[in-house]
C-alpha cells in the first residue's frame, strides 16, 4: 500500500486528481438535479487546476530524469511533465469554452465532463505508457472518449457522422493490433525497451518496419494525415463547436507526445519511417490545403487547418534531431493558443447569430473593430505570418528541417510551397470580414467566457512571439530530457 | 548623436497607426488625414535630422540600435536579434519613403473619399514596414517586415481601388507570398551552412557568407537563385513582372505613388544586401546573365508600354523598363556602373512618384486614364503641363534633370566594365543607348496624347492645379531640378558603401 501512494506520489499524481473527479462527477450526475447544471462545470475546472498544480510538485529526479512507476509502467520525466501541462491547459479553455452546449443540455452536464475527464485522462496516459499494451488502451480509451462526445452534439446528422468516425478509428485501431500481433510473433515482447533490445541484437527488420507502418496508422489517423485524412471535414460538421475543439487539440497532442517517444526507441532502426513521414506530411500539407482553399463552411475550412497544422508537425518530428523535436513542442505551444482561440472566435459567432459560413463574416470590422482585431491576430498566428508566435515557431520548426541533410530540402520547399496556400485559406476570412457590405449581424457581448478566451489567446500569441526566446529554452530542455 | 533612435523611427509609424485605429479616435475625416499630415511631416524632420547629422567618411553601418523587451533579446537562443542599423544606401531610402508618405498625404484628400481611418492607419504601418526593411541588421527580422509590408499594401489596393482591384490586389499577394517563400527558404539554408562553417550561429546580414571553398558551387547557385526570385518579383523584372502594371491600373492614385516610390526600391535594396553582399563569387559568375537581362528587360517593357492605351499602365511598363538600366548598373562590376545604379534607383522612385501624382490630378478631374478619351489637357491645364513637362523630360534623362547623370554612369560603367566578355558588354552598352531613345518614345508619347493634342469638347471646362497639388508638384519637381544640377550630393552619401561593397567583391 505504502508503494502504491509512493508510485501516485511520483509519477501519478495529476491522473489521480483526475480519477477522483471523474468518480465524484458520476456521484453528482445521479444525485444533482437538473437546475444545478452549472455546478459541473465549476466542478470540472477546480479538478483540472487541482491537476494542474500538482503537475509543479512532481519530484524531477536529478541524476537520470526518469521516475518509474507501478513495475515500470508509467515513466515520468520532464518530457512527459510538459505534456501533461499542455493537456491541462487546452482542457481547462475548452471547459470554458463548452458553457453553452452544456446550457442546452442541462440534463446531462455531469456526463459530458465525465467523459471529458475521461478523455484527458487516457491522453495524459497516452503520453506515459512504456509498452504497447498500455499503449493500446489508452490510445483507444481516447477515441471512444472522442465519439461519445461527438454524441453530445446538437446538429441533426451527429449521429451519423460521429458514427464514420467510429468506424474509421476503429478500423485504424484494428490496424493497430495486427501490427501488434506480428511485433509480438517477432520478439516475444511488448514493452518499448524490450523491442528496442530484440531490434539492436536482430538484423532482419523488413517485417517489423512492415508491423511499425501498420500500428503507425493510429495516429496517422488521430493527426488527419493524409491516407486517414477522409474523415475531418465530415466529422467537424457533424461536431458542435467545442468538441470540434476539442478533437483538434488533446488528441494531436496525446499523439505527438507518444510519438516522440516511440520513433526516439525505435528510428534508429527503421530509417525508412523518416522519408515515409516526411513523404505523408508533404502531401497532406498540399492536398489538405487545396481542399480548403475551396471550403466556404468555416467548420471544414478549421478541419483541414487542423490536418495541415499536424502535417507541418510532423514533418518537423520526421527529420528527429533535438532541435526539431525542441520546434516541434514549440509549434504545438503556440498551436493550442491560436487554434482555440480561432475556435472561441467561431463559438461566440455562431452563439450570438447561428450563421457558421465564411461569408457572414462579411463587414464585421465596422460593428465590433477589437473582435476583428483579436480574431485576426489568431488567423494570422495559425498562418504563421509577421508579428505573431506563428511566425516564430514556424521560422524554428523550418531552420531545423533545413538543418538536417540536403536529402530534405526537396520536402521542405515543396511543403512551404503548399503552406502558402493554406494562408490563403485563411486569408479568405480575414478577407470577407474586412469587406465593405452592409450587413446586420452583431456580437452578442454577454457572452463572457469564449470573448476572454479569445482576446487570452490573442494576447498570448503575440506574447509569445516576442518572448519566444524563454519558450524555446524551455522546450530544449524538455526535448533534450526525452 | 543620441537623440536619434532608429526605434522611433521605425515604431512611430506603428503607433500613430493604433492611435488612429482605435475608436475614441475622432471619426471626422479632417481631424483624420490632419493629424496624419502633423505626423508624417514630422516624422520626416525627424528621419532628415538622421542624414544631417550622417558622417559620411564612416566605413559600414551607424546608427546601431537594438530592440529589446525588458532587457531580453528576440530570440537570442537562436542568434537572431532585432538590430537596426543605417548605412548610406538605406539612409537615402528611408528619408525618400518618408517624404514620398508626406506627398502622399497631401494629395489623398482627394482620392481617399471612404473610411478614412483605416486608409491613414494602413498608409502609417506600411511606411513602418518599408523603413524596417531598410534598417533591419538581422535577416530574419528583413522577412519579418518584408512580409509585414504586404498585408497593409493589400487593403490600400483592394479598398480603395477601382471595381476590379480585389481582384488585382489578389494576384499580387498570391505572387507576393510565393516568392516570399524562395527568399525565406534561402535564408533558412544560409543560416544553418553559415553555422556549419563557421560555427556561429547568427543571423547577422554583415557576418554571413557562403564560403566558397567549403560549399560546392552548384550549392551556392541554388541559394543565389532562389534569393534573386525573392527579389526580382518585387522589383519587379520582366517574366515576374505581370502584377505591377496590373496593380497600378486598379489602385487608386495616392496608392500609386506609395507603390512606385517606396515598395519596389526596396528589391533593388535586397539584391544588394544579399545577393551582391553574401554570394560576391556567385553574382560574378552570373553578372553577364543579369545584364543580358537587363536590356531584355528595357526592351520588352518599353515595346509593352508604347501599345498601351492607358497611362496608368503605360508609366508602370515604363518603370518595369527602367528598372533594366539598375540591372545593367549593378552587373557592370565596377565603381560607376554601382553608383550609377543606386542613383538610378533613387531617380527611378522620384520620377514615377512625380507622374502618378501628376496622372492622379488628370484623373481627379477627368475621370479616365485612357488616351483615346483625353487630349490638349494643356490649353485648360497649363500649369499641369509645365510641371509634367519636367517631370516627363527628367524620366528620358534630359541634361540637368534627375536620370541623366545615373544612365550617363550605367552606360560609362558598361563600357568601362572588364568581364570576361567583353564584346558582348560593349554591344549592351550601344543597345542600352539605343533604349534611351525608346524611352523618349513612350514617354513623349503619353505627354503629347494627354497635354498637346486636339481638346475634347467635354474637357473645356475643367480647372487648373489647386495650391496643395502645385506644393506637391513644385516640391517634387524641385527634387527633379536639384539632384540633376548636383548629382554628387547624393553620390558622396553612399560612396563608402559602394567601396565596401567593391571590396567584397574584389574588383
Amino acid at each position: 500500500m505504502n508503494e502504491i501512494i509512493n508510485d501516485i506520489l511520483n509519477a501519478y499524481l495529476p491522473e489521480s486528481i483526475i480519477i477522483v473527479f471523474i468518480i465524484l462527477s458520476l456521484i453528482a450526475s445521479l444525485f444533482f438535479n437538473t437546475s444545478l447544471y452549472k455546478l459541473s462545470k465549476w466542478f470540472t475546472l477546480l479538478g483540472i487546476t487541482l491537476a494542474l498544480g500538482s503537475t509543479f510538485f512532481l519530484p524531477i529526479d536529478q541524476n537520470d530524469m526518469e521516475i518509474f512507476a507501478f513495475n515500470g509502467e508509467i515513466v515520468s520525466n520532464i518530457y512527459t511533465i510538459f505534456f501533461k501541462i499542455l493537456i491541462l491547459m487546452s482542457s481547462f479553455f475548452l471547459t470554458l469554452l463548452s458553457k453553452n452546449l452544456i446550457r442546452e443540455k442541462r440534463d446531462r452536464a455531469f456526463e459530458f465532463f465525465t467523459v471529458f475527464l475521461c478523455a484527458v485522462l487516457f491522453s495524459m496516459c497516452t503520453v506515459s505508457v512504456t509498452d504497447f499494451a498500455g499503449l493500446f488502451f489508452s490510445i483507444e480509451g481516447l477515441g471512444l472518449c472522442s465519439y461519445l462526445l461527438l454524441n453530445f452534439s446538437k446538429t441533426p446528422n451527429a449521429k451519423q457522422l460521429s458514427f464514420g468516425y467510429f468506424v474509421q478509428e476503429g478500423t485504424s485501431a484494428f490496424l493497430f493490433l495486427f501490427g501488434l500481433s506480428y511485433l509480438y510473433g517477432l520478439c516475444g515482447q511488448i514493452s518499448f525497451n524490450g523491442v528496442s533490445d530484440y531490434l539492436a541484437q536482430n538484423n532482419s527488420v523488413v517485417l517489423l518496419t512492415f508491423a511499425f507502418i501498420l500500428m503507425l496508422c493510429i495516429f496517422l489517423f488521430k493527426l488527419g494525415i493524409v491516407p486517414f485524412s477522409s474523415w475531418v471535414a465530415d466529422t467537424f460538421e457533424g461536431a458542435s463547436y467545442p468538441i470540434a475543439a476539442y478533437i483538434s487539440t488533446i488528441p494531436v497532442i496525446a499523439s505527438f507526445g507518444i510519438l516522440a517517444r516511440l520513433l526516439l526507441i525505435f528510428i534508429n532502426y527503421l530509417p525508412v519511417l523518416k522519408i515515409l513521414f516526411i513523404t505523408l506530411a508533404m502531401l497532406t500539407i498540399f492536398f489538405s490545403s487545396l481542399c480548403a482553399i475551396r471550403q466556404t463552411a468555416i467548420k471544414r475550412l478549421m478541419a483541414y487547418s487542423m490536418s495541415v497544422q499536424s502535417a507541418i508537425m510532423l514533418l518537423g518530428l520526421s527529420v528527429f534531431s533535438v532541435f526539431s523535436l525542441s520546434g516541434v513542442l514549440f509549434y504545438m505551444l503556440c498551436y493550442i493558443f491560436a487554434n482555440i482561440g480561432v475556435w472561441a472566435a467561431i463559438l461566440l459567432f455562431y452563439d450570438s447569430c447561428k450563421k457558421e459560413n465564411i461569408d457572414d463574416f462579411n463587414g464585421l470590422i465596422f460593428h465590433r473593430p477589437y473582435y476583428v482585431i483579436a480574431f485576426t491576430i489568431v488567423l494570422i498566428a495559425l498562418a504563421g505570418l509577421a508579428p505573431t508566435s506563428g511566425f516564430v515557431s514556424k521560422l524554428y520548426l523550418f531552420s531545423a528541417v533545413a538543418r538536417s541533410g540536403f536529402l530534405f530540402l526537396p520536402f521542405l520547399i515543396i511543403s512551404m510551397l503548399a503552406a502558402v496556400i493554406m494562408i490563403f485559406a485563411y486569408w479568405k476570412l480575414i478577407r470577407s470580414m474586412f469587406r465593405r457590405v452592409d450587413s446586420n449581424v452583431s456580437i452578442d457581448t454577454h457572452i463572457v467566457s469564449p470573448k476572454f478566451i479569445l482576446y487570452a489567446c490573442a494576447l498570448t500569441s503575440v506574447l509569445l512571439g516576442i518572448f519566444a526566446d524563454k519558450i524555446i529554452q524551455l522546450c530544449q530542455f524538455a526535448a533534450y530530457y526525452l | 548623436m543620441n537623440f536619434l533612435s532608429l526605434i522611433t523611427l521605425i515604431f512611430a509609424p506603428i503607433a500613430a497607426a493604433i492611435l488612429i485605429l482605435i475608436p475614441k479616435f475622432p471619426n471626422h475625416q479632417v481631424k483624420v488625414r490632419r493629424f496624419a499630415k502633423v505626423f508624417a511631416s514630422i516624422h520626416f524632420i525627424y528621419a532628415m535630422l538622421f542624414l544631417v547629422f550622417f558622417d559620411t567618411g564612416l566605413y559600414g553601418m551607424s546608427y546601431e540600435k537594438e530592440l529589446t523587451f525588458f532587457n531580453i533579446s528576440w530570440l537570442k537562443s537562436m542568434g537572431i536579434s532585432a538590430k537596426f542599423a543605417l548605412d548610406g544606401i538605406s539612409l537615402l531610402l528611408v528619408v525618400l519613403t518618408c517624404f514620398i508618405v508626406l506627398v502622399t498625404f497631401v494629395l489623398s484628400k482627394m482620392h481617399i473619399r471612404t473610411k478614412h481611418k483605416l486608409y491613414y492607419s494602413m498608409v502609417f504601418l506600411f511606411e513602418s514596414a518599408i523603413l524596417g526593411i531598410l534598417c533591419a541588421k538581422d535577416m530574419f527580422m528583413f522577412f519579418v517586415f518584408w512580409e509585414l509590408s504586404l498585408i497593409p499594401l493589400y487593403f490600400l489596393i483592394s479598398q480603395w481601388g477601382n471595381s476590379e482591384a480585389r481582384r488585382a490586389a489578389m494576384k499580387f499577394t498570391l505572387a507576393s507570398f510565393t516568392a516570399n517563400v524562395f527568399l525565406f527558404f534561402a535564408m533558412l539554408i544560409l543560416y544553418y551552412y553559415n553555422f556549419a562553417v563557421s560555427n556561429v550561429l547568427t543571423a547577422n546580414i554583415d557576418s554571413l557568407s557562403m564560403d566558397e571553398s567549403l560549399y560546392p558551387v552548384w550549392f551556392q547557385v541554388f541559394v543565389f537563385v532562389n534569393f534573386l526570385i525573392g527579389f526580382v518579383v518585387r522589383i519587379p523584372f520582366v517574366f515576374f513582372h505581370s502584377w505591377y502594371p496590373d496593380i497600378q491600373n486598379k489602385a487608386s492614385a495616392p496608392v500609386n505613388m506609395l507603390i512606385a516610390g517606396t515598395f519596389l526600391s526596396t528589391g533593388v535594396y535586397g539584391l544588394i544586401r544579399f545577393n551582391m553582399q553574401i554570394f560576391p563569387e556567385v553574382f560574378k559568375l552570373f553578372a553577364p546573365v543579369l545584364m543580358c537581362w537587363g536590356v531584355v528587360n528595357i526592351i520588352y517593357a518599353g515595346a509593352l508600354s508604347i501599345i498601351q492605351q492607358e497611362i496608368k499602365k503605360i508609366s508602370a511598363y515604363a518603370q518595369i523598363s527602367m528598372m533594366g538600366f539598375v540591372m545593367i548598373g549593378l552587373a557592370c562590376l565596377n565603381q560607376v556602373g554601382f553608383n550609377g545604379a543606386v542613383f538610378m534607383m533613387l531617380a527611378l522612385a522620384v520620377v514615377f512618384t512625380s507622374l502618378y501624382a501628376i496622372i492622379s490630378s488628370v484623373q481627379f478631374r477627368t475621370k479616365t486614364t485612357y488616351l483615346t478619351a483625353l487630349g490638349g489637357l494643356g490649353q485648360v491645364m497649363p500649369k499641369c503641363m509645365y510641371f509634367s513637362l519636367i517631370v516627363c523630360f527628367g524620366a528620358i534623362g534630359v541634361p540637368f534633370l534627375i536620370t541623366f547623370a545615373p544612365k550617363l554612369m550605367i552606360l560609362s560603367g558598361a563600357i568601362l566594365s572588364n568581364l570576361e566578355e567583353e564584346l558582348m558588354v560593349k554591344i549592351v552598352a550601344i543597345i542600352g543607348l539605343l533604349a534611351i531613345i525608346f524611352a523618349s518614345g513612350y514617354i513623349m508619347y503619353l505627354f503629347y496624347k494627354v497635354f498637346c493634342s486636339v481638346l475634347l469638347e467635354q474637357w473645356k471646362r475643367l480647372k487648373d492645379l489647386s495650391p496643395q497639388e502645385i506644393s506637391v508638384m513644385s516640391a517634387l519637381c524641385l527634387v527633379i531640378i536639384y539632384f540633376g544640377v548636383y548629382p554628387m550630393s547624393v553620390i558622396q552619401i553612399y560612396q563608402s558603401v559602394s567601396n565596401l561593397l567593391l571590396d567584397i567583391l574584389q574588383v
